[in-house]
């Protein structure tokens, strides 16, 4: 006899196997599970191939960040100390990656913590997908805990904002997001997402469905013929043309296009701060970068030109100095993407609203085969006197370390090919000035709203955007004292970017300023600092000081050759200034050499 | 100063107000007049604002800023000889039993208003027109003693034949009204 309990247990377990297997196929299909707001949400970042989030949480995107905890194998996720880092990281990333960057972080103070990066990421064309949670929307206006009406502060300095207020619309906001965010003008988009909406379910299917074009905006990538035509005849005709080129560029992808353009037209480029590195430094058509800061012959030219053919670039204020003053010599070929920019500082002589790169691709065919090398070598005469008058100076191994001397010899050493974050001030003009870019994307600062702190929450989203890439930021004491915190998250993230401080105690654009502008009456410019390396070392990131130039170039290599995060401070001459310069309100041909 | 009639089309979304003015007020262009209404097209709303600038060009710029508005589907600027534009004005004025009595045939055949509604002691009537037709009105009404007055921003159609929905993005489905 065997054991009755166990047979009966068999039987059943036998009946019950015959049962399914006679059950299971004719089962009514049962439909999944219905998705919370905060799910879907989750989807809809995975289906915009969305790899990793900067975020921070808190109580009212606490639902989405549970959700989040379900997705962890499949969406990477950087923990900052503070929303503003998870912003600029959110930049740094998408200006590596070309991806949009995702920010998450709670409502009312982590909104508003948020807002800095939004604003700069708006006026430097960054696309960044903002997701802030906020009060139930049964909340909405009472001053509930946390509440802020962060559409209300969001609006002016935001490409688009929508709330969602119903979890069935988060799948098609998501993708209008995205569109809009990376379309166009790339650009920051809010979406501030109410807890009640991220907690209950979906009524409908989860579907989602990638836009490439809404009714009311789907932008211009390709030109018209009869722009194109007109802006080539300008082109064929002209003696002295010039290109301006800026951030445009870089996202649209143009620089072979660029190139080639360049190459068959036989015209000097120079490029805008954010144009950087969009073409290499060596290449025959280069001639430098504008703006208040930029070289001597690039600026003073421009008002030689007798057509100007500007590329993605928007005639910022730094560029041209006095507008009034800029080009009223010349013909201007504008080619923007974004019709609100043509006409907006100089009048378009023949406007070209597309894309950067479909515009040269249509353009080169259109122009003529040139030789412009007279020209080209009036910027030759132009740099001789700046090498001498700035360039030769400023790397000269004497008296303290310059900063001109650390860039440049980390432009050595890293053979051009680094990706180079810089914060705001001397540094971030003395980093652009000296490093040698070979690849396009390696500069990427702050440029149009110029926000110092920039570059630490920076380097590190660049670092997570282009991983193989060896990423160097430069910072000054000033700036790297406004960001400091997010050490702990490069720390915890072990994202290896190499920190530079360039310390001079100062602020020292501003110094340079009150030196040059208001007779060097030094108000509120110097700074007591702490001791960056020790506290580089207790938030777990080596370190070390280099005060004498013997020590310089193994320093470097102690940076470089590191396989983790490093801070390698430099003290560097206090009073050190950044020339040449266009003072504030002069015109470009007023550049100043000292 | 010239007055500018700026007409925007937009989607009827949330908080869409907000993001138009803020492109006045950033640029310190005051609003003089608003007008908000739905149109032919079931979706589709139209903005009606009147401003006043010595700078065509600035004002050509701004239109432009307002086309960059995401959910904005078209923006025309007008000078006043582009448009046909009218106002509404409500007048109540005083009747008391013993007072002077309003001259209704002056009214309705020199002023063009009509009474829409009579009340006890007061009566209010309606004056549609241009600014000057308005002012004109007010000035002769005023005597018999306004309680109040109350005006509507401009409304305004292009004098070019053809409608200005047809400016609209075609892949624009919209369902038309009735």
């Amino acid at each position: 006899m065997g054991n009755y309990m166990t047979m009966v247990a068999a039987q059943d377990a036998a009946a019950l196997e015959e049962v399914k297997n006679e059950v299971t196929p004719t089962l009514p299909f049962k439909a999944p599970e219905p998705m919370s707001g905060a799910q879907a949400l989750m989807e809809a970042l995975i289906a915009e191939g969305t790899e990793v989030i900067f975020g921070y949480p808190g109580g009212a995107i606490m639902p989405t960040y549970d959700a989040l905890f379900d997705y962890m194998d499949r969406l990477d996720h950087i923990l900052v100390r503070h929303e503003q880092g998870a912003g600029h990281a959110a930049q740094g990333y998408a200006r590596t990656s070309g991806k949009p960057g995702v920010c998450l972080v709670t409502s009312g103070p982590g909104g508003t913590n948020l807002v800095t990066p939004i604003a700069d990421a708006i006026i430097d064309c960054t696309p960044l997908v903002c997701i802030i949670g906020q009060v139930k929307s049964t909340l909405l206006g009472t001053d509930a805990f946390q509440e802020t009406d962060i559409i209300g502060v969001t609006t002016p300095v935001c490409k688009w904002n929508y709330q969602i207020t119903n979890p069935d619309e988060v799948p098609e906001v998501m993708a209008k997001a995205f569109y809009i965010a990376k379309s166009g003008k790339p650009g920051p988009v809010v979406i501030d997402f109410t807890r009640d909406a991220q907690i209950s379910k979906m009524t409908k299917e989860y579907q989602y469905k990638k836009l490439d074009g809404l009714f009311s905006y789907k932008p211009r990538i390709v030109p018209k013929d009869e722009h194109l035509e007109k802006a080539a005849q300008l082109i064929n005709n002209a003696k002295k043309p010039y290109i301006l080129f800026g951030h445009g560029v870089l996202i649209s992808e143009a620089m072979e296009e660029l190139k080639a353009f360049a190459e068959k037209t036989d015209i000097p480029c120079a490029s805008t701060l954010l144009g950087l590195s969009a073409m290499p430094i060596d290449h025959p058509n280069y001639v430098g970068w504008l703006g208040m800061h930029g070289n001597y012959g690039p600026n003073v030219l421009t008002n030689q030109a007798d057509v100007i053919i500007a590329i993605g670039m928007r005639f910022d204020d730094r560029v041209t100095g006095d507008a009034t003053k800029y080009i009223k010599q010349a013909k201007v070929v504008h080619i923007e993407i974004d019709p609100s920019e043509i006409d907006k500082i100089i009048k378009a002589d023949a406007p070209v609203v597309g894309d950067a790169k479909e515009v040269l691709k249509r353009l080169l065919p259109l122009v003529k085969a040139n030789n412009h090398s007279t020209w080209r070598n009036e910027f030759k005469k132009y740099d001789v006197i700046e090498n001498q008058k700035v360039t030769e100076r400023e790397l000269k191994p004497e008296g303290e370390i310059k900063m001109a001397e650390v860039v440049r010899m980390l432009s050595q050493k890293t053979n051009g090919e680094a990706c180079i974050i810089a914060d705001v001030g001397q540094h971030q003009m003395i980093a652009a000035r000296y490093y040698q870019f070979k690849n396009p994307h390696s500069y990427i600062a702050s440029g149009g709203l110029g926000t110092m702190g920039f570059a630490i929450p920076a380097s590190f989203g660049a670092k997570k955007g282009a991983p193989d890439r060896e990423v160097v930021a430069f910072i000054g004491d000033g700036c790297f004292q406004m960001t400091i915190q997010e050490l702990g998250t490069i720390a915890q993230s072990g994202l290896a970017v190499k920190l530079v401080i360039l310390n001079n105690n100062y602020l020292g654009m501003v110094r340079q300023w009150q030196q040059l502008f208001f007779e060097k009456r030094y108000s509120f410019v110097e700074l007591q600092n702490p001791d960056f390396v020790t506290i580089a070392k207790g938030f777990g990131i080596a370190g070390h000081t280099c005060s004498d130039r013997e020590n310089l170039s193994d320093s470097l290599d102690t940076l470089l050759k590191s396989d983790k995060a490093y801070l390698l401070e430099v003290i560097v001459e206090k009073e050190e200034n950044v020339f040449p310069m266009v003072p504030s309100g002069a015109s470009v041909t007023d550049i100043r050499l000292d | 100063m010239t007055t500018y009639t700026i007409c925007i089309f937009t989607e009827n979304t949330f908080g869409l107000l907000n993001k138009i003015t803020i492109i006045f007020t950033r640029r310190r262009v005051n609003i003089e007049s608003l007008t908000v209404s739905e149109t032919e097209r079931k979706g589709v709303s139209r903005y009606t604002i009147t401003i006043k600038h010595d700078k065509r060009e600035e004002v050509e710029k701004l239109v432009r800023q307002i086309r960059k508005v995401i959910e904005v589907l078209a923006v025309f600027g007008y000078l006043d000889d582009e448009i046909v534009y009218n106002e509404i004005a409500l007048f109540k004025i005083a009747t008391p039993s013993g007072g002077k009595p309003i001259d209704i045939e002056t009214i309705n055949k020199v002023y063009k208003a009509w009474v829409v509604y009579w009340g006890l002691d007061y009566v209010v009537i309606e004056k549609a027109g241009n600014e000057n037709e308005i002012l004109d009105f007010f000035r002769y009404i005023k005597s018999y003693g306004i309680l109040e007055f109350v005006k509507s921003g401009r409304v305004a159609v292009g004098k070019a034949p053809n409608g200005l929905v047809e400016f609209l993005p075609e892949e624009a489905h919209w369902e038309y009204y009735v």
